[in-house]
């Protein structure tokens, strides 16, 4: 059984139903065997009242029943009944019995008798029966019966109340074992959000907020968690001083090249081989960062701050080329991500829209249903309807006389792809150029499917 | 023009250095932060190229430094590194623009006119006064549409006078935008630049101020 709540459950319904059943049980044969000590009582009482009545009328039996003063003895078939005899084997009885007798053996015992009998009719009742001896030393026989169904009716109602006290045990037992389950769990729902929400509280998660049979494995996740960044950490900067140890000799190599004294003749493939070295490790770079997006993305990243700041250093560069880049941006915008992959897709589009743009940029950040929107409008030529899926594809430069790999957007839309995010290039509305609108989900599995 | 050049990799440094000494501009070299940092400091540049990876000191800090002691030379801003962090931080540590290595030679040569021409206050890479027409593109002068030979020394004064135009320009600071530092200045050989240039382009181009200095007077 996998969920621990179910585990809970289904342990703590075993385990009351076991105790109810037991405790039922006992008290229910408790409760049957007191009723039945009761009824006896009664009918020892009742014989010992018959017998204290014989004696003060031994001389005529016949007057017993006007000490006997239960009325059910005088109602027929009442099932409450008394029965003398004589020494001389006459029978007094109470009128209930009416013309029948109780079914008296012979061989009774001196002691006083109680057992089970059946009526004439079938009616069980139970029977207290004594021979005894009077002070004259005659010996008469006698017996007091009480119908069963008296007793069937106490053993009733005693397990009605049973079954309504356990009932209620059963009710309270229930919603608190359902109850002591959700206290129980939840440190682990919390944990649970926690985790997920680690970016909002930063990156540790404090084990002395849990109980302390949950706070080891808090401390093992922190250590995971860390480690894993630290591993995804590792592997980019190694990326990184892999690229920075390789373009530094492509660049001397495409230098030599250019500066060659007749490097028309020898240049062009040259130079074309060392663009596909470059493009390539763009491209491996790329993918290197794409494939741990999902570790990366424990980081909050300030949208709103880092598009302010790239604007500034863009508006500088714009004003440079006598160009002007206008931003706005909603304030406290903020998303799960690497800050240095949202500033490689903020800074390729920019670096995008300076090189194309004529006078005008203009930058707008904003929340948007499905996480945050990023539009970059640019009064440039704008790329044609059927060029702009090529755009986004790896290695097609669109314009070979403006300097760059052409890797840029479509490096853009493979660190998005790999958020779940999307790029869409599309004509500017208002600036007439072009329109690169970026959608980046806030939490990164928001887009994916 | 005087450019210093902050790059810690020789070759590269070197490759740098041909280019822009191909378009008549002076380069001295500084090989670490440190180095970068003092001549920047002691030095008048017309521009500096500053790698931000150099060793001992690095050089968004050289940058602040400089910046912070009011020196105001335009910076390009050379990185290796993907990140754009690096960038973004020169560029508000007050460089003027940012190159990405790999980076084309010419685009270098190209931002580094842009940048002198900005410092000049104009948008043309063509200096003319007079029929003299001055290319900054690749260090070509003409005279009438003939192309006029002229050694990297005369091409170094004309270039600084061209781009300082309507301004007196003395001896001393001449020599100290056409020579580099390791080499000798002697402020008495501008006076033979200056002829030679006069031979060749004529003698209304260049204004001599008696005792103050030399000046090519605007339009």
């Amino acid at each position: 059984m996998r969920s621990l709540r179910r585990r809970a459950w289904v342990s703590g319904g075993l385990v009351s139903l076991i105790a109810v059943t037991t405790g039922v049980l006992l008290l229910y044969s408790f409760l049957e065997s007191e009723a039945l000590q009761r009824f006896d009582l009664s009918l020892r009482e009742r014989h010992t009242q018959a017998v204290v009545a014989l004696s003060r009328f031994a001389d005529d039996p016949a007057r017993v029943d006007e000490v006997l003063l239960d009325p059910e003895y005088d109602r027929p078939a009442s099932g409450r009944y008394w029965q003398v005899v004589g020494p001389d084997g006459e029978i007094y009885a109470s009128a209930s019995l009416l013309e029948a007798t109780l079914p008296l053996s012979n061989e009774a015992a001196p002691d006083l008798a109680i057992h089970d009998a059946q009526g004439a009719d079938g009616e069980p009742y139970r029977m207290a029966h004594q021979v005894i001896t009077l002070e004259d030393g005659t010996r008469w026989e006698v017996a007091v019966a009480m119908a069963l169904a008296g007793l069937e009716l106490d053993r009733a109602e005693a397990r009605r109340s049973l079954a309504v006290a356990f009932s209620l045990m059963v009710l309270v037992g229930l919603a608190g074992m359902v109850a002591q389950t959700a206290i129980m769990l939840r440190p682990i729902r919390r944990l649970r959000q926690d985790v997920a929400h680690r970016w909002e509280k930063g990156e540790v998660l404090d084990s002395s907020d849990y109980p302390e049979e949950v706070a080891p494995l808090v401390d093992d996740i922190n250590y995971l968690l860390q480690r894993n960044l630290e591993i995804v950490r590792r592997s980019r900067q190694q990326a990184a001083d892999l690229a920075h140890a390789l373009k530094t000799p492509s660049a001397i190599l495409r230098n030599e090249i250019m500066l060659l004294p007749d490097r028309e003749q020898v240049a062009g493939r040259a130079l074309d081989a060392l663009d596909r070295l470059d493009a390539q490790l763009a491209r491996s770079l790329a993918r290197i960062r794409t494939s741990n997006t999902a570790e990366a993305s424990n980081i909050r990243t300030d949208v709103t701050a880092t598009v302010q700041r790239f604007s500034r250093m863009f508006s500088k560069l714009a004003a440079n080329a006598d160009k002007a880049l206008t931003v706005e941006a909603t304030p406290g915008l903020s998303l799960r991500a690497d800050p240095q992959d949202f500033e490689e897709v903020l800074g390729n589009i920019l670096d995008n829209a300076l090189k194309w743009s004529r006078t005008r940029i203009v930058v707008t950040a904003r929340n948007h249903a499905r996480g945050i929107e990023i539009l970059v409008q640019d009064d440039g030529p704008g790329i044609p309807e059927e060029e702009r899926s090529a755009a986004l594809v790896s290695g097609k430069r669109l314009d070979a006389s403006v300097p760059g790999a052409g890797l840029g957007l479509a490096i853009t839309a493979e660190l998005l792809k790999a958020y779940g995010g999307k790029i869409e290039l599309q004509r500017s509305e208002d600036l007439g150029g072009l329109a690169v609108l970026v959608i980046w989900p806030t939490a990164p599995t928001q887009l994916a499917g | 023009m005087r450019i210093l050049l902050c790059e810690d990799e020789p070759v590269l440094c070197d490759q740098i250095k041909r280019l822009l000494a191909a378009e008549g501009r002076v380069v001295d070299v500084a090989n670490d932060g440190q180095e970068a940092c003092f001549l920047g400091l002691t030095e008048p540049y017309d521009m500096i190229i500053l790698d931000l990876g150099l060793p001992i000191l690095d050089g968004t800090s050289v940058l602040k430094e400089w910046r912070a002691k009011n020196i105001a030379v335009p910076v390009l801003i050379l990185t290796a590194r993907d990140a754009w962090s690096d960038r973004v931080d020169g560029l508000d540590a007050g460089a003027d623009d940012y190159m990405t290595k790999p980076f084309h030679l010419p685009e270098l040569a190209a931002r580094v006119r842009a940048t002198l021409r900005r410092q000049a206050g104009r948008t043309s890479p063509f200096f003319e006064k007079g029929g003299v027409l001055l290319d900054t593109r690749n260090a070509r002068v003409t005279l009438n549409g003939v192309p006029v030979d002229l050694t990297a020394l005369e091409i170094a004064v004309l270039s600084y006078l061209f781009h300082n135009s309507g301004r007196l320009i003395s001896r001393t600071e001449l020599s100290e935008h056409i020579y580099s530092h390791d080499s000798d200045r002697d402020s008495n050989t501008i006076a033979v630049f200056i002829n030679r240039l006069r031979k060749k382009l004529g003698h209304d181009l260049i204004q001599t101020m008696r005792g103050r200095g030399y000046m090519i007077l605007t339009d």
